[in-house]
């Protein structure tokens, strides 16, 4: 099956130069609505969903493949090559931020920059490591996970209709945000928490933006700090938006600093 | 009394009505701190408000899951859209105890223009939780008995095979043995019930895979009137001991090769036909294939097979449906049978996107129906021809085979047979006797068990392949599980094939015939001493073609299938395809002047060719070889002489299409 029908790959924009954006646990790509309009004018717009999540093609998800992040990172290597991408410009949130260290690992000459919002090599606190989680606390949120408490999937079906104050949204949105399949979204959450990529760092020397966000929980200062030692040529900005979702919740802020980045000022 | 009064009543003012309401009510801004919560809500969390208000941040009272969910899904939702209903959350109260809630969450302008607030309610929702827990575990132990259920049927059918196998092998050499009469009646019942319960327990197995979820849709290249005309040749035999006429009819514009599974549509035609001829008494049983439409390259197909028989009960149609229910008692005593197949075929078909329908009139006779929508296969599946018995009895003879069983009867039982046949045979009773076998002696072909003490099927098979050998033999597993196609794990170990156990004679026979035949030793097989043996035979057949002028001559055919119209149908079919195959095949040949591959396909065609005594068609093929073989020849002779091969081709097979069999028979009488 193609990538691109596999991946509900969009792609947008006036400019040739691509710039592909990844979402990170828990939405889809409607995540970047407020970020890549501001791109489209000079850049190659490339949008798409991880499977299992938004209006991928869920059939095609597997535990065996997607028991790593290498499977999803063979997923966006595979719509790069379908599209044929070269010197891509890989913006990934959370998670998607090492599938694109993890990327650019596998396939260096094929990006130009990683932007990487909220990246966490691992999540877990161990021997001097400071990941911001207990071994516990993971065990927790598996628990919680496992016995479906906490009721993930069908109340997150959106219900955007007829918002007066948000006319801006359109139909498009209905029922495809954060619509992740809940055994799929178990899986996912296990890979991406039990994970450690720390290694995966020091090789790749792809020069990388890492939006640090204050006061996020789930990827504290502490892990941008690690990711910046230990990633070459890669660039510390903290942004004053709190939480984990700047591009949601701070977008002017969040393009201004992709920009000035791009542009050669924040270096 | 006025109404003003009752507007103002003590305890009911707005703020009254917050603190106080039976739910909670928390407000926060956009990094989580709180900055309004009412009473009730501090209760629940057993917090004083000075411990919360511009102190907490909504996170600290979320469980870790939460928090996460929250960040990650959650706020996100609520920037989006301005909203978020009913969502299920753990809370923390101050003593670290979790409070099941339901949050909704509204987003809201904040005092001071930009920012914003967002207005939480939220529900108490413990003892719906609780019932929720209790229903799942109630369910998941339900779920836990059926494959539990599922699991032990497997496990016992498995264990029953074993000396099924037996059994069925010893009711078929008992009936070849002489026997007086009553004798011959006690045989055929053995069996008769030892094939009958056979049938049981590949249906149970076959249901409790399903059930797991481990059956899966193949997707090769097939033709489909080769699975229906091989259910229905099948199933004549028993249509025709109970005089009821079975009918064939298919919509003449149904696309030819197919995309699928065909496999799984030959197990549910069989299920049905073989269901309506049980439960007809007399008339007939048809089966009536249309092409209901047709998109680009999917084309959706209807089969339906009905028949006059006993009919359904209204009240028993979906019963019918259900495992080991058959649709009444007496049913099942007066007929037999597994009640399994009906419901093997409806769980089949859902996996294909589709179900099946049922129509029926007690004492009429009933119409069972469904569709499926397959792809139309742009290639042609690879030719299998199925040549003339004799010819491949003469390699049966040549050939040296090894049996490799632990279990004696087994042994006794296969020897028997190809003692039958002619074969030369050995045997060892496990894999380590089967290697020191092999490395002294050399054998065409080997019949290995798998489950073996010392060395088992697998390794014995993994080492003979480590060998150097001269020749490697053909090895074909004898299998008590394999069923379907040849399982990764054999492929792994180096077997090229399997028969399943128990296994009938014929199922033996055709995997022989089809690996010994495939040993491409020219040197040993001289064809044409085959040839001037047929020749007897054959003279007739020479001079009626040359009264005639046929472009070829069945007389062979109709005597080979001992004039059985359902097996000359298969077989002229099977020339047909071949034919077809031929012809795209020697025009490429000798379109690449491809030497080689034109001798392969002369010496591949010639049995056939011989076979129908399409004589033309013949000396055309020689003379093209002819002309490719001496290079010097130039393009324009050759490619005169592949048009007329082309044509004589597809005189021969247009002449084939129109035979009618009926005819063929009747005018041979």
């Amino acid at each position: 099956m193609s990538a691109i029908k596999r991946n509900n790959v969009r792609v947008s924009g006036k400019g040739n130069q691509p710039i592909m954006f990844a979402h990170g646990y828990g939405c889809d790509q409607n995540m970047w609505r407020f970020i890549y309009p501001a791109f489209e004018d000079n850049y190659k717009i490339v949008l798409f969903d991880h499977v299992g999540a938004g209006n991928s093609d869920e059939t095609a998800y597997s535990t065996a493949k997607y028991n790593s992040l290498d499977g999803y990172v063979s997923d966006i290597l595979e719509i790069c090559t379908e599209l044929g991408l070269q010197d891509v410009i890989f913006v990934g949130h959370s998670v998607s931020a090492i599938m694109g260290v993890l990327a650019a690992g596998r396939e260096p000459e094929r990006f130009q920059n990683l932007i990487l919002i909220g990246p966490s090599p691992r999540y877990i606190n161990g021997d001097g490591y400071i990941g911001g989680f207990n071994p516990e606390d993971i065990e927790g949120l598996m628990e919680a996970l496992d016995s479906n408490y906490l009721g993930w999937s069908a109340n997150m079906a959106p219900v955007i209709m007829g918002n007066p104050d948000r006319p801006e949204l359109g139909e498009e949105l209905t029922n495809s945000f954060c619509r992740t399949n809940p055994e799929i979204a178990k899986q996912f959450a296990r890979v991406t928490f039990l994970s450690d990529n720390r290694k995966d760092l020091a090789v790749v020397e792809t020069p990388s933006l890492i939006l640090q966000c204050s006061e996020d929980v789930i990827a504290p200062r502490e892990v941008g700090e690690y990711v910046c030692r230990n990633l070459k040529n890669s660039t510390f900005y903290l942004m004053k938006a709190t939480g984990h979702c700047p591009n949601l919740s701070a977008p002017e802020e969040t393009i201004q600093a992709i920009e000035d980045y791009l542009a050669g000022v924040l270096l | 009394m006025s109404i003003n009064n009752y507007e103002k009543i003590p305890g009911e003012s707005a703020e009254e009505l917050y603190e106080n309401a039976p739910c909670g009510y928390l407000s926060f801004v956009g990094d989580g701190t709180v900055v309004k919560i009412n009473k009730t809500l501090l209760s629940w969390l057993n917090y004083e408000k000075e411990e919360v208000l511009f102190v907490k941040k909504i996170q600290s009272i979320l469980s870790i899951g939460g928090r996460i969910f929250f960040e990650t899904h959650f706020f996100p939702l609520i920037r989006m859209q301005g909203f978020v209903k009913e969502i299920n959350f753990d809370l923390v109260r101050k003593d670290k105890s979790p409070l099941p809630v339901l949050l909704n969450v509204n987003e809201v302008a904040g005092p001071e223009g930009n920012q914003k607030v967002y207005r939480a309610t939220i529900f108490d929702i413990t003892d719906r939780k609780k019932y929720e827990k209790e229903l799942m575990a109630a369910r998941k132990k339900a779920e836990g008995a059926a494959s539990a259920k599922a699991e032990f049927l497997a496990t016992i059918s498995h264990e029953i095979r074993t000396p099924l196998n037996a059994v069925i092998g010893i009711a078929n050499l008992i009936q070849k043995t002489p026997l007086n009469d009553q004798q011959k009646e006690y045989a055929r019942i053995l069996k008769l019930s030892s094939d009958g319960l056979l049938g049981l327990v590949n249906d149970i197995l076959d249901f409790s895979k399903i059930e797991k979820g481990k059956i899966k849709l193949e997707e090769k290249s097939f033709v489909l009137k080769d699975v229906v005309h091989m259910v229905v040749s099948t199933l004549a035999v028993k249509a025709g001991e109970k005089n009821i006429d079975l009918q064939l009819d298919m919509d003449s514009n149904l696309p030819a090769t197919l995309l699928g599974d065909p496999l799984k549509l030959n197990q549910i035609l069989t299920n049905l036909i073989g269901n309506a001829i049980k439960f007809t008494r007399e008339g007939f049983v048809k089966l009536v294939i249309s092409l209901l439409e047709k998109e680009g390259s999917k084309a959706l197909l209807q089969f339906r097979v009905i028949d006059t028989g006993i009919g359904i009960p209204e009240d028993k149609l979906e019963a019918i449906f259900e495992e080991f229910s058959q649709a009444s008692y007496e049913i099942n005593l007066g007929y037999g049978g597994t009640g399994l197949g009906l419901t093997i075929s409806q769980k089949l078909l859902q996996l294909h996107g589709s179900h099946m329908e049922v129509a029926s009139e007690s004492g009429k006779g009933s119409e069972f129906s469904f569709s499926i929508s397959y792809k139309i296969s742009g290639e042609k599946p690879k030719a299998e021809v199925e040549e003339n018995p004799a010819i491949y009895r003469r390699k049966l003879e040549s050939a040296k085979v090894l049996v490799v069983d632990d279990t004696p009867v087994n042994i006794t039982i296969i020897l028997e047979y190809l003692k039958e046949w002619n074969v030369a045979c050995k045997s060892a009773g496990n894999g380590v006797e089967a290697l020191e076998l092999v490395s002294g002696n050399e054998f065409d072909l080997i019949l290995m068990d798998l489950q073996m003490p010392e060395m088992n099927g697998y390794e014995a098979t993994e080492a003979i392949r480590r060998l150097d050998l001269t020749k490697q033999p053909a090895i074909i597993a004898l299998s008590a599980s394999a069923r379907g196609d040849i399982s990764e794990k054999l492929r792994i170990s180096g077997f090229n094939d399997y028969v399943p156990k128990p296994f009938d004679p014929a199922d033996l026979y055709k995997v022989l015939i089809s690996h010994i035949g495939n040993i491409e030793n020219e040197a040993k097989q001289d064809f044409s001493v085959a040839l001037s043996q047929e020749e007897p035979e054959s003279k007739e057949g020479d001079r009626l073609a040359e009264l005639i002028a046929e472009p070829f001559d069945l007389s062979y055919y109709v005597k080979v299938t001992k004039k059985k119209e359902a097996s000359l149908e298969e077989i002229l079919f099977k020339t047909i395809k071949a034919f077809e195959e031929y012809k795209d095949q020697f025009s490429a040949a000798i379109d690449e002047k491809d030497t080689g591959k034109l001798a392969g396909l002369v010496h591949k065609s010639k049995m056939t060719i011989h076979y129908i005594q399409a004589k033309k068609l013949d000396k055309v093929v020689q003379e093209a070889r002819e002309l490719v073989d001496n290079e010097e020849n130039d393009a324009e002779l050759i490619e005169e002489k592949l048009k007329e091969l082309q044509t004589e081709f597809q005189v021969v097979i247009e002449g084939l299409k129109s035979v009618r069999v009926n005819d063929l028979i009747s005018k041979s009488n």
